[in-house]
Protein backbone atom coordinates (compact mmCIF):
# COMPACT_ATOMS: atom_id res chain seq x y z
CA UNK A 1 0.00 0.00 0.00
CA UNK A 2 2.45 2.55 1.23
CA UNK A 3 4.52 1.67 -2.14
CA UNK A 4 1.72 2.63 -4.11
CA UNK A 5 1.16 6.00 -2.56
CA UNK A 6 5.03 6.46 -3.14
CA UNK A 7 4.00 5.85 -7.00
CA UNK A 8 1.26 7.82 -6.93
CA UNK A 9 3.11 10.70 -5.62
CA UNK A 10 5.93 9.94 -8.66
CA UNK A 11 2.96 10.22 -11.19
CA UNK A 12 2.03 13.33 -9.89
CA UNK A 13 5.32 15.31 -10.06
CA UNK A 14 5.62 13.54 -13.75
CA UNK A 15 2.58 15.24 -14.18
CA UNK A 16 3.73 18.45 -13.47
CA UNK A 17 6.51 17.73 -15.49
CA UNK A 18 4.28 17.18 -17.97
CA UNK A 19 2.36 20.15 -17.58
CA UNK A 20 4.61 22.52 -17.99
CA UNK A 21 5.76 21.38 -21.08
CA UNK A 22 2.92 21.12 -22.72
CA UNK A 23 2.17 24.73 -21.74
CA UNK A 24 5.94 25.77 -23.11
CA UNK A 25 5.17 23.81 -26.32
CA UNK A 26 2.01 24.56 -27.56
CA UNK A 27 3.10 27.89 -29.22
CA UNK A 28 5.22 26.64 -31.18
CA UNK A 29 3.24 23.67 -32.13
CA UNK A 30 -0.31 25.16 -31.95
CA UNK A 31 -0.71 25.51 -36.07
CA UNK A 32 -3.71 27.53 -35.94
CA UNK A 33 -1.43 30.38 -34.17
CA UNK A 34 -1.74 33.75 -36.03
CA UNK A 35 1.29 33.60 -38.24
CA UNK A 36 0.89 30.33 -39.38
CA UNK A 37 -2.41 30.96 -40.16
CA UNK A 38 -1.78 34.06 -42.22
CA UNK A 39 1.03 32.04 -44.70
CA UNK A 40 -2.90 30.51 -45.83
CA UNK A 41 -3.55 34.08 -47.48
CA UNK A 42 -0.71 34.51 -49.50
CA UNK A 43 3.49 34.90 -50.12
CA UNK A 44 4.87 36.33 -47.17
CA UNK A 45 6.26 39.85 -47.88
CA UNK A 46 2.97 41.63 -49.08
CA UNK A 47 -0.10 42.78 -47.52
CA UNK A 48 -3.24 40.09 -47.34
CA UNK A 49 -6.61 42.25 -47.24
CA UNK A 50 -9.01 40.67 -44.78
CA UNK A 51 -12.55 40.69 -45.26
CA UNK A 52 -14.41 42.48 -42.67
CA UNK A 53 -15.31 40.50 -39.81
CA UNK A 54 -18.75 38.66 -39.94
CA UNK A 55 -21.23 36.77 -37.87
CA UNK A 56 -20.03 32.97 -39.07
CA UNK A 57 -17.12 34.65 -41.58
CA UNK A 58 -14.28 35.69 -39.50
CA UNK A 59 -10.72 35.28 -41.42
CA UNK A 60 -9.52 35.87 -38.08
CA UNK A 61 -10.87 34.99 -34.64
CA UNK A 62 -11.47 38.16 -32.44
CA UNK A 63 -11.10 40.92 -35.18
CA UNK A 64 -13.05 44.24 -34.24
CA UNK A 65 -15.83 44.05 -37.19
CA UNK A 66 -15.81 47.67 -37.49
CA UNK A 67 -12.24 47.38 -38.86
CA UNK A 68 -10.84 46.46 -41.99
CA UNK A 69 -7.09 44.99 -41.48
CA UNK A 70 -4.47 43.75 -43.55
CA UNK A 71 -1.89 41.09 -42.20
CA UNK A 72 1.78 40.56 -43.58
CA UNK A 73 4.50 38.47 -42.80
CA UNK A 74 7.77 39.61 -42.76
CA UNK A 75 11.94 38.77 -42.26
CA UNK A 76 14.74 40.74 -41.99
CA UNK A 77 17.13 38.10 -43.20
CA UNK A 78 17.53 39.31 -46.68
CA UNK A 79 17.68 43.29 -45.47
CA UNK A 80 15.78 45.91 -43.63
CA UNK A 81 12.82 46.19 -44.90
CA UNK A 82 10.33 49.41 -45.97
CA UNK A 83 6.75 49.53 -45.32
CA UNK A 84 5.10 52.27 -47.44
CA UNK A 85 0.89 52.59 -46.93
CA UNK A 86 -0.85 56.01 -47.95
CA UNK A 87 -3.88 55.84 -45.18
CA UNK A 88 -7.26 57.47 -45.21
CA UNK A 89 -8.20 60.04 -42.54
CA UNK A 90 -9.59 58.21 -40.65
CA UNK A 91 -8.14 55.85 -37.41
CA UNK A 92 -5.85 53.72 -38.02
CA UNK A 93 -3.08 51.47 -36.60
CA UNK A 94 -0.28 49.21 -37.18
CA UNK A 95 1.30 47.10 -35.09
CA UNK A 96 4.60 44.73 -35.11
CA UNK A 97 4.49 41.17 -34.27
CA UNK A 98 6.92 38.40 -33.53
CA UNK A 99 5.78 34.70 -34.10
CA UNK A 100 3.96 33.78 -30.99
CA UNK A 101 2.16 36.97 -31.30
CA UNK A 102 3.81 39.12 -28.95
CA UNK A 103 3.47 43.02 -29.86
CA UNK A 104 6.73 44.20 -29.91
CA UNK A 105 5.98 47.61 -31.24
CA UNK A 106 2.62 49.20 -32.16
CA UNK A 107 1.11 53.35 -33.21
CA UNK A 108 -1.50 55.04 -34.26
CA UNK A 109 -2.07 57.77 -37.22
CA UNK A 110 -1.62 60.56 -34.70
CA UNK A 111 2.20 59.03 -33.91
CA UNK A 112 2.94 60.08 -38.21
CA UNK A 113 2.68 63.67 -39.80
CA UNK A 114 -0.47 63.55 -42.67
CA UNK A 115 -2.02 59.94 -43.00
CA UNK A 116 1.41 58.43 -44.64
CA UNK A 117 2.53 55.49 -43.38
CA UNK A 118 6.34 55.16 -43.76
CA UNK A 119 8.28 52.42 -41.34
CA UNK A 120 11.73 51.27 -41.75
CA UNK A 121 12.28 47.76 -39.86
CA UNK A 122 15.74 46.50 -39.04
CA UNK A 123 17.31 44.64 -36.86
CA UNK A 124 20.06 46.13 -34.68
CA UNK A 125 23.01 44.48 -36.45
CA UNK A 126 21.19 46.13 -39.96
CA UNK A 127 20.37 49.79 -38.37
CA UNK A 128 24.53 50.09 -36.98
CA UNK A 129 25.31 49.27 -40.66
CA UNK A 130 22.99 51.43 -42.68
CA UNK A 131 24.16 54.07 -39.91
CA UNK A 132 27.34 54.23 -41.58
CA UNK A 133 25.90 55.35 -44.81
CA UNK A 134 22.49 56.53 -44.82
CA UNK A 135 20.09 56.55 -47.63
CA UNK A 136 18.15 59.48 -47.79
CA UNK A 137 14.85 57.24 -47.27
CA UNK A 138 15.59 56.96 -43.62
CA UNK A 139 14.57 60.80 -42.84
CA UNK A 140 11.66 60.26 -43.59
CA UNK A 141 11.25 57.04 -42.28
CA UNK A 142 9.88 55.78 -38.50
CA UNK A 143 12.85 53.66 -37.96
CA UNK A 144 12.07 50.76 -35.57
CA UNK A 145 14.95 48.96 -34.47
CA UNK A 146 13.36 45.40 -33.91
CA UNK A 147 14.63 42.59 -31.23
CA UNK A 148 13.12 39.87 -33.70
CA UNK A 149 14.03 38.86 -37.12
CA UNK A 150 10.90 37.23 -38.56
CA UNK A 151 7.17 37.87 -37.54
CA UNK A 152 3.97 39.73 -38.99
CA UNK A 153 2.51 43.61 -39.32
CA UNK A 154 -1.37 44.11 -38.89
CA UNK A 155 -2.51 47.41 -40.59
CA UNK A 156 -6.04 48.04 -38.62
CA UNK A 157 -7.79 51.02 -40.36
CA UNK A 158 -11.55 51.97 -39.07
CA UNK A 159 -14.60 52.20 -41.23
CA UNK A 160 -16.76 54.66 -40.30
CA UNK A 161 -19.55 53.66 -41.77
CA UNK A 162 -20.04 51.72 -45.48
CA UNK A 163 -19.85 54.58 -47.66
CA UNK A 164 -16.00 55.01 -47.04
CA UNK A 165 -15.27 51.15 -47.30
CA UNK A 166 -13.82 51.45 -50.50
CA UNK A 167 -11.43 54.22 -49.92
CA UNK A 168 -10.14 52.04 -46.86
CA UNK A 169 -10.06 49.07 -49.20
CA UNK A 170 -8.33 50.85 -51.75
CA UNK A 171 -5.55 52.14 -49.34
CA UNK A 172 -5.11 48.93 -47.60
CA UNK A 173 -4.88 47.35 -50.95
CA UNK A 174 -1.55 49.64 -51.64
CA UNK A 175 -0.07 49.04 -48.72
CA UNK A 176 3.58 47.81 -49.37
CA UNK A 177 5.84 45.49 -47.17
CA UNK A 178 8.80 44.68 -48.63
CA UNK A 179 9.57 47.78 -50.27
CA UNK A 180 13.25 48.63 -50.25
CA UNK A 181 15.25 51.59 -48.29
CA UNK B 1 3.33 -7.74 -11.01
CA UNK B 2 3.02 -5.73 -8.08
CA UNK B 3 5.57 -3.25 -9.38
CA UNK B 4 3.75 -3.75 -12.70
CA UNK B 5 0.60 -2.77 -11.50
CA UNK B 6 2.06 0.36 -9.78
CA UNK B 7 3.83 1.45 -12.96
CA UNK B 8 1.24 1.41 -14.48
CA UNK B 9 -1.07 3.65 -12.11
CA UNK B 10 1.85 5.71 -11.70
CA UNK B 11 1.90 6.52 -15.52
CA UNK B 12 -1.67 6.98 -15.44
CA UNK B 13 -1.66 9.22 -12.87
CA UNK B 14 1.03 11.36 -14.72
CA UNK B 15 -0.57 11.18 -18.10
CA UNK B 16 -4.06 12.18 -16.69
CA UNK B 17 -2.86 15.16 -14.25
CA UNK B 18 -0.31 16.66 -16.70
CA UNK B 19 -2.14 16.76 -19.67
CA UNK B 20 -5.66 17.51 -18.01
CA UNK B 21 -3.96 20.32 -15.91
CA UNK B 22 -2.44 22.24 -19.08
CA UNK B 23 -5.56 21.57 -21.16
CA UNK B 24 -7.77 23.29 -18.49
CA UNK B 25 -4.90 26.36 -17.77
CA UNK B 26 -4.32 26.60 -21.60
CA UNK B 27 -7.97 26.86 -22.24
CA UNK B 28 -8.67 29.26 -19.40
CA UNK B 29 -5.49 30.79 -20.57
CA UNK B 30 -6.63 34.07 -18.53
CA UNK B 31 -4.87 33.14 -15.03
CA UNK B 32 -2.92 35.99 -14.56
CA UNK B 33 -2.74 39.87 -15.02
CA UNK B 34 -6.47 40.34 -14.85
CA UNK B 35 -7.48 44.48 -14.28
CA UNK B 36 -11.11 44.49 -13.13
CA UNK B 37 -12.84 47.87 -13.87
CA UNK B 38 -16.58 47.40 -12.21
CA UNK B 39 -18.07 45.28 -14.91
CA UNK B 40 -15.04 44.90 -17.22
CA UNK B 41 -12.12 42.84 -17.47
CA UNK B 42 -8.98 43.45 -19.20
CA UNK B 43 -5.65 41.77 -19.58
CA UNK B 44 -2.88 44.65 -20.37
CA UNK B 45 -0.40 42.14 -20.66
CA UNK B 46 -1.86 39.37 -22.93
CA UNK B 47 -0.16 39.68 -26.36
CA UNK B 48 3.08 41.64 -24.68
CA UNK B 49 6.29 40.76 -24.40
CA UNK B 50 5.41 39.91 -20.57
CA UNK B 51 2.75 37.79 -21.39
CA UNK B 52 2.93 34.94 -19.28
CA UNK B 53 3.17 30.82 -20.95
CA UNK B 54 -0.76 30.35 -20.60
CA UNK B 55 -1.75 33.72 -21.96
CA UNK B 56 0.59 33.27 -25.26
CA UNK B 57 -0.35 29.48 -25.65
CA UNK B 58 -3.74 30.48 -25.14
CA UNK B 59 -3.14 33.03 -27.99
CA UNK B 60 -1.04 30.77 -29.77
CA UNK B 61 -4.37 28.29 -30.00
CA UNK B 62 -6.95 30.93 -30.77
CA UNK B 63 -5.15 32.89 -33.65
CA UNK B 64 -6.24 36.08 -32.42
CA UNK B 65 -3.78 38.97 -32.73
CA UNK B 66 -3.97 41.11 -29.42
CA UNK B 67 -4.21 44.80 -29.98
CA UNK B 68 -0.43 46.53 -29.52
CA UNK B 69 0.22 48.55 -26.44
CA UNK B 70 0.19 51.79 -28.19
CA UNK B 71 -3.14 50.72 -30.38
CA UNK B 72 -5.86 50.58 -27.47
CA UNK B 73 -7.25 48.22 -24.64
CA UNK B 74 -9.88 45.64 -24.73
CA UNK B 75 -11.77 45.05 -21.65
CA UNK B 76 -14.47 41.97 -21.56
CA UNK B 77 -17.54 41.27 -19.87
CA UNK B 78 -19.58 38.25 -19.57
CA UNK B 79 -21.44 39.24 -16.26
CA UNK B 80 -24.13 42.53 -15.86
CA UNK B 81 -23.57 44.50 -12.61
CA UNK B 82 -25.79 42.20 -10.32
CA UNK B 83 -22.43 39.40 -11.28
CA UNK B 84 -24.73 37.25 -13.57
CA UNK B 85 -24.09 35.94 -16.74
CA UNK B 86 -25.05 38.21 -19.55
CA UNK B 87 -28.15 36.02 -21.54
CA UNK B 88 -30.25 37.10 -24.98
CA UNK B 89 -33.14 36.30 -23.03
CA UNK B 90 -32.96 39.70 -20.68
CA UNK B 91 -32.34 42.98 -22.22
CA UNK B 92 -29.49 45.76 -21.06
CA UNK B 93 -28.69 49.05 -21.01
CA UNK B 94 -25.16 49.74 -21.22
CA UNK B 95 -24.68 53.66 -20.22
CA UNK B 96 -22.57 56.36 -18.10
CA UNK B 97 -18.88 57.44 -18.87
CA UNK B 98 -16.00 56.41 -21.19
CA UNK B 99 -12.34 56.22 -20.20
CA UNK B 100 -10.03 58.81 -22.30
CA UNK B 101 -10.00 57.30 -25.78
CA UNK B 102 -10.23 59.00 -29.22
CA UNK B 103 -12.65 55.87 -30.23
CA UNK B 104 -14.09 53.19 -28.58
CA UNK B 105 -15.91 50.24 -30.14
CA UNK B 106 -18.39 48.04 -28.61
CA UNK B 107 -18.84 44.81 -29.87
CA UNK B 108 -21.03 41.73 -28.63
CA UNK B 109 -20.17 37.81 -29.15
CA UNK B 110 -21.10 34.84 -28.26
CA UNK B 111 -19.07 33.25 -25.00
CA UNK B 112 -16.52 31.92 -27.58
CA UNK B 113 -15.61 35.24 -28.45
CA UNK B 114 -17.44 34.99 -32.10
CA UNK B 115 -19.89 37.33 -33.83
CA UNK B 116 -23.56 36.66 -33.57
CA UNK B 117 -25.79 36.52 -36.82
CA UNK B 118 -28.30 38.94 -36.47
CA UNK B 119 -31.45 40.17 -38.70
CA UNK B 120 -30.08 43.95 -38.40
CA UNK B 121 -26.19 42.80 -39.04
CA UNK B 122 -25.51 44.86 -37.02
CA UNK B 123 -22.28 43.34 -34.62
CA UNK B 124 -21.51 46.39 -32.28
CA UNK B 125 -21.38 50.26 -32.31
CA UNK B 126 -18.21 53.08 -32.43
CA UNK B 127 -18.27 56.16 -30.60
CA UNK B 128 -18.69 58.10 -33.50
CA UNK B 129 -21.94 56.33 -34.84
CA UNK B 130 -23.18 56.26 -31.91
CA UNK B 131 -26.71 58.14 -30.68
CA UNK B 132 -26.58 60.75 -27.92
CA UNK B 133 -28.26 63.00 -26.04
CA UNK B 134 -27.77 66.52 -25.89
CA UNK B 135 -25.44 66.39 -22.79
CA UNK B 136 -23.11 64.07 -24.52
CA UNK B 137 -24.57 60.83 -22.42
CA UNK B 138 -25.19 57.75 -24.83
CA UNK B 139 -27.06 54.90 -23.80
CA UNK B 140 -27.01 51.17 -25.87
CA UNK B 141 -29.49 48.74 -25.60
CA UNK B 142 -28.22 45.19 -25.63
CA UNK B 143 -31.44 43.12 -26.47
CA UNK B 144 -32.43 40.29 -29.27
CA UNK B 145 -35.60 42.13 -30.31
CA UNK B 146 -35.21 45.40 -31.63
CA UNK B 147 -34.86 48.80 -29.65
CA UNK B 148 -35.80 52.32 -29.81
CA UNK B 149 -32.01 54.36 -30.12
CA UNK B 150 -28.87 52.35 -30.31
CA UNK B 151 -29.78 48.87 -30.41
CA UNK B 152 -27.14 46.41 -30.45
CA UNK B 153 -28.64 42.86 -31.52
CA UNK B 154 -27.64 39.98 -29.36
CA UNK B 155 -28.34 36.92 -31.14
CA UNK B 156 -29.88 33.67 -30.59
CA UNK B 157 -26.90 32.18 -28.04
CA UNK B 158 -27.53 31.29 -24.13
CA UNK B 159 -24.48 33.26 -23.27
CA UNK B 160 -22.53 36.32 -24.90
CA UNK B 161 -20.06 38.79 -24.09
CA UNK B 162 -19.63 42.32 -24.39
CA UNK B 163 -16.36 43.33 -25.76
CA UNK B 164 -15.38 47.62 -25.05
CA UNK B 165 -12.17 48.22 -27.35
CA UNK B 166 -10.54 51.44 -26.39
CA UNK B 167 -8.21 52.89 -29.42
CA UNK B 168 -5.60 55.27 -28.86
CA UNK B 169 -5.54 55.78 -25.04
CA UNK B 170 -3.20 56.88 -22.69
CA UNK B 171 -4.32 53.84 -20.51
CA UNK B 172 -2.68 50.81 -22.59
CA UNK B 173 0.82 52.80 -21.94
CA UNK B 174 0.40 52.31 -18.26
CA UNK B 175 -1.60 54.67 -15.61
CA UNK B 176 -4.03 53.29 -13.35
CA UNK B 177 -6.34 51.56 -14.48
CA UNK B 178 -8.33 50.60 -11.32
CA UNK B 179 -9.47 54.25 -10.93
CA UNK B 180 -11.07 54.17 -14.97
CA UNK B 181 -14.77 55.17 -14.28
CA UNK B 182 -16.04 52.77 -17.67
CA UNK B 183 -19.93 52.55 -18.45
CA UNK B 184 -22.34 49.92 -15.99
CA UNK B 185 -23.99 47.09 -17.56
CA UNK B 186 -27.52 46.99 -16.21
CA UNK B 187 -30.40 44.76 -16.63
CA UNK B 188 -33.43 45.96 -17.73
CA UNK B 189 -35.81 43.90 -17.69
CA UNK B 190 -36.68 40.12 -18.42
CA UNK B 191 -39.46 38.09 -19.36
Amino acid sequence: MRRTILFVIGGLLVGGIIHVAIVFLVPYYAGKDAYSSIARFGNDGQFHLLPMAEAGAETMPGMDPHFMEAVCRFDLHNGPIRVLAAMPDEFWSVAVFDKLSRNVYSLTDRAVDGSNLDLALLTSVQNAQIRQNPPDSLNTAIVLELPIDAGFLVLRALVPDDSLMPAVTAALAAARCSASL
Amino acid sequence: MRFLIDLVIAVAVAVVVGVGSAWYAVGQGHLFGAVTVGDWTAWPNDGTLDADPYALARIARSGEVPLGAGEGLVFAAADDDSGAPLTSRCTYTIAGETPAARLWTLTATDSDGRLMPNLAHRQGFHSREIVRAANGDFAITASRSVQPGNWLPVGDAERFDLVFRLYDTPLATGSQLSTLSMPTIRKAHCP
